[in-house]
């Protein structure tokens, strides 16, 4: 799936942008309805079990330590929790305590002075969460004040490592050539390993072979054009089901796309057509999710919001599906010239970018990698 | 005046253009790596290294960029060469060069080459660093701070060396530290005048230096406020109890309570303390705790030992019997709380205490397991921990993507990368 919401010089291809965010978020919004997601800033009640689990053992332990009596109990967080949190497991401490039929004395009373006092301290390891109940007690005899310690898991330990991880985006050049064309493909045949290079040009699907260190012509295969021919192009090659998508036509490999296409023409959805909008924190142009994801969210990569006379670049994007938007994450790739069309691929985190090389005149195909790292 | 405004107009703005492309550089491939070592390692065989602590640690730095894993115990898994960088010239214990292994399955490092210049005392090396004639090297804590003063770029871990007093054991094995590199050799301590001390003799003279000892101070001028006074087995960042082991400077009840002690072990006669005189930071530690000791009544006579930490040196003046109490610098294996408590039974503490050691430790132990560990061992005052220090480096400043390395990682050279525009004069 890809998209183009340029206003201006770039006009769609397939579903208008509103539709295809709709259709899409829905579907993201399904999926990720199904699996949990753990907020810890929460209310006392809405701890996650292990949390509250935690509470009460360390309650209980208390309750084993000392009779219950009238308490005063101070919490120290000396951890990374935020202030929502720690108030929210104080309260639920509070409320395990009540369970065991301590109570609390008024802060400011005279009674608050002479009650027993506990200490919970919200500390962290290095890999969970520790919250610990010192009974204080004012002898001068130096006893250790008894201690219950407990654990409780951090907030997905490893997603938050993996939250410092961030978008790395890298091209890689494969070919260019003067005449415009809509996509192209790296085609590795799996019984001889043999690399072939698909280039969809507006009219035909050329079929390049490696020769030395450039590509040398293989194959051309006429493709027929949808009368009146488009001012604006566009065609995809998709390698998984074998076939090829240009406007009015779909044509399938014959017997591969290497060795020539069969075409047939296709009826463009006209009905969906409407008019194009702009959703906040949604870019501006075009753009491409790609296989893979980063920290558990989905990929995007999106050029640069500008026109076709315009240099431009192409930037990641995360996302965790509803609600947008799409957080930039990473590096920026620029180019010398605009992106004409943006396709996944099929590679992991990858996308196939077609530039037009304003300084060149000339159309370049690269390869455009996303790797999640530190 | 406008032609001198237009120009002033058009530096600024290039220098705000520059900005976000100097913000967002990508990782550069291509130079040299220079980097000085206070060890010198003989050989990239741990079997055929020798046995100093300081090149069994410069070892497991080097080895790690050469073979593909480097084992828990310091040993080498694959071919040399099947690692990021391939040897392409060894002088044993002096110099060595690594080049990028192009066919690295985790990728080809960024850097052309490694130049190692092994050997270089710790004074020769921030002269280099500040010279920018070496891209990385280790600064000892003591001397990060003045480091920094005069510009060089320092990067430090997370707290994770312990120094610490251990009371020798009498008549029973014992592995020390860092400092003694893993010899068991049994060793027979004693008083200066020849009588071992008796347990309960040696652990009020451990609660009384525990209760004399001033930490902060410790921290705060000799360590130059690079590290943190310690008063658990194990950091807070890794254990999240030691702020059940307080290490604040000790309190007028404190050393009140630590002369009363004193008074009961006076005729004892004086506690010799042993430290490495190869180790500067050691020294003016065990200076200091002859000073506070001498506060509240302790006879406390501190001794060099002679052989740069070489185990061997320090266990025959073990054995000869003139130690109580030596000073012992212990580093973490692993930022795990439970790992790390283990190592440490299994290095500093294996064998005198009953019931104490890795046998009495559990598989995966609770946080409440590790602190009354802690506890159990700190009672004793066996050990007293007295600072935790962590790992400073000094990096030039073309140095790009380093990150100190925490417990039981290896220094991360691979993903080093030398950004050609710096200037590489001082900063």
């Amino acid at each position: 799936m890809s998209y183009d919401s340029r206003t201006l010089m770039r006009p769609s291809r397939g579903l208008p942008l509103a539709i295809r965010v709709a259709l899409y978020t829905i579907v993201l919004g399904l999926f990720l309805s199904g699996a949990p997601r753990v907020s810890y800033a929460q209310a006392p009640s809405e701890l996650p079990k292990s949390w509250n689990d935690s509470v009460a053992r360390l309650a209980d332990e208390v309750a084993a330590a000392m009779s219950p009596t009238v308490v005063k109990l101070d919490v120290e967080n000396i951890s990374s929790l935020d202030v929502s949190s720690a108030g929210a497991i104080e309260a639920a401490v509070r409320v395990q305590l009540q369970r065991h039929s301590f109570s609390f004395a008024a802060e400011d009373s005279a009674a608050a002075q002479s009650v027993a006092r506990l200490q919970l301290s919200l500390s962290e390891s290095a890999a969970e969460y520790v919250w610990v109940v010192q009974i204080i007690n004012d002898r001068s005899d130096g006893a250790v004040a008894p201690v219950m310690i407990v654990a409780a898991p951090k907030a997905d330990f490893a997603d938050a490592a993996a939250g410092a991880r961030t978008l790395s985006l890298e091209k890689r050049f494969v070919c260019k050539q003067a005449e415009r064309f809509l996509d192209f493909a790296l085609w590795k045949d799996a019984t001889s390993g043999e690399l072939t290079l698909l280039v969809l040009g507006t009219n035909r699907l050329t079929t390049y072979k490696p020769a030395g260190s450039q590509w040398q012509l293989s194959r051309t295969s006429p493709i027929p054009q949808a009368a009146p021919p488009s001012r604006d192009p566009q065609g995809t090659i998709n390698l998984a089901e074998g076939k090829i998508t240009v406007r009015g036509f779909a044509c399938v490999g014959d017997p591969d796309l290497g060795e020539g296409v069969r075409c047939s023409a296709s009826k463009p959805i006209r009905s969906l057509d409407g008019p194009r909008i702009v959703i906040p924190g949604f870019p501006n142009s075009l753009g491409t999710d790609v296989k893979g994801s980063c920290r558990g969210d989905f990929v995007f990569l999106f050029t640069a919001e500008g026109d076709r006379t315009q240099s431009d670049s192409i930037r990641g994007r995360l996302t965790k599906g509803i609600p947008l938007p799409l957080v930039p994450s990473g590096n920026t790739l620029e180019f010398d010239g605009p992106v004409m069309a943006l396709h996944p691929d099929p590679a992991d985190g990858s996308a196939r970018a077609v530039v037009h090389n304003l300084k060149t005149g000339e159309y370049e195909a690269y390869i455009v990698t996303a790797t999640c790292g530190n | 005046m406008l032609r001198r405004l237009a120009v002033i107009s058009a530096l600024l703005g290039v220098a705000f253009a520059a900005l976000p492309a100097r913000s967002a550089r990508r990782p550069r491939y291509g130079g040299t790596l220079r980097v000085e070592m206070g060890a010198s390692v003989a050989s990239l065989d741990p079997a055929g290294a020798g046995s100093s602590p300081e090149e069994v640690a410069a070892l497991a730095q080097i080895g790690p960029l050469v073979f593909e894993h480097w084992g828990a115990v310091d040993t080498p898994v694959g071919a040399a060469g099947s690692g990021a960088f391939r040897v392409t010239s060894w002088e044993a214990g002096k110099r060595a060069v690594l080049a990028a292994n192009e066919e690295f399955r985790e990728g080809r490092p960024f850097v052309d080459s490694i130049e190692i210049v092994m050997g270089r005392a710790a004074h020769e090396r921030l002269v280099d660093l500040e010279l920018s004639k070496t891209d990385l090297t280790e600064i000892a804590p003591q001397d990060a701070r003045r480091a920094a003063e005069q510009g060089v770029r320092v990067s430090a871990s997370q707290p994770d060396e312990l120094l610490a007093l251990v009371f020798v054991e009498h008549d029973a094995p014992r592995i020390s530290g860092s400092i003694a590199s893993g010899n068991a050799a049994g060793r027979a301590g004693g008083r200066a005048s020849g009588r071992p001390l008796a347990p309960a003799k040696e652990e009020v003279m451990g609660q009384a230096l525990s209760l004399a000892i001033d930490r902060v101070a410790i921290v705060n001028f000799i360590l130059q406020k690079t590290g943190e006074p310690a008063g658990g087995l194990l950091p807070q960042w890794s254990s999240g109890t030691a702020f059940l082991f307080p290490a604040a400077a000790p309190s007028a009840a404190d050393l009140e309570h630590a002369k009363e002690l004193s008074k009961e072990i006076a005729a004892a006669g004086p506690l010799v303390l042993g430290y490495d005189s190869a180790d500067p930071l050691e020294q003016s530690v065990a200076e200091r705790i002859v000073v506070n000791a001498k506060e509240v009544g302790m006879a406390v006579r501190a001794q060099a030992i002679a052989g740069a930490g070489a185990g061997n040196s320090r266990g025959g003046a073990l054995q000869a019997g003139h130690l109580d109490v030596e000073l012992v610098r212990w580093r973490m294996t692993s930022p795990l709380p439970g790992e790390a408590l283990r190592d440490f039974f299994s290095q500093i503490y294996a064998g005198p205490l009953a019931g104490v050691g890795p046998g009495a430790f559990p598989e995966a132990p609770s946080p409440e397991d590790i602190y009354k560990q802690q506890r159990t061992v700190l009672s004793t005052y066996r050990v007293v921990p007295l600072v935790w220090l962590p790992q400073v480096y000094g990096l030039s400043a073309r140095v790009r993507d380093w990150k100190a390395p925490g417990p039981g990682e290896n220094w991360p050279l691979a993903d080093v990368w030398l950004d050609a525009e710096t200037a590489t004069g001082v900063q």
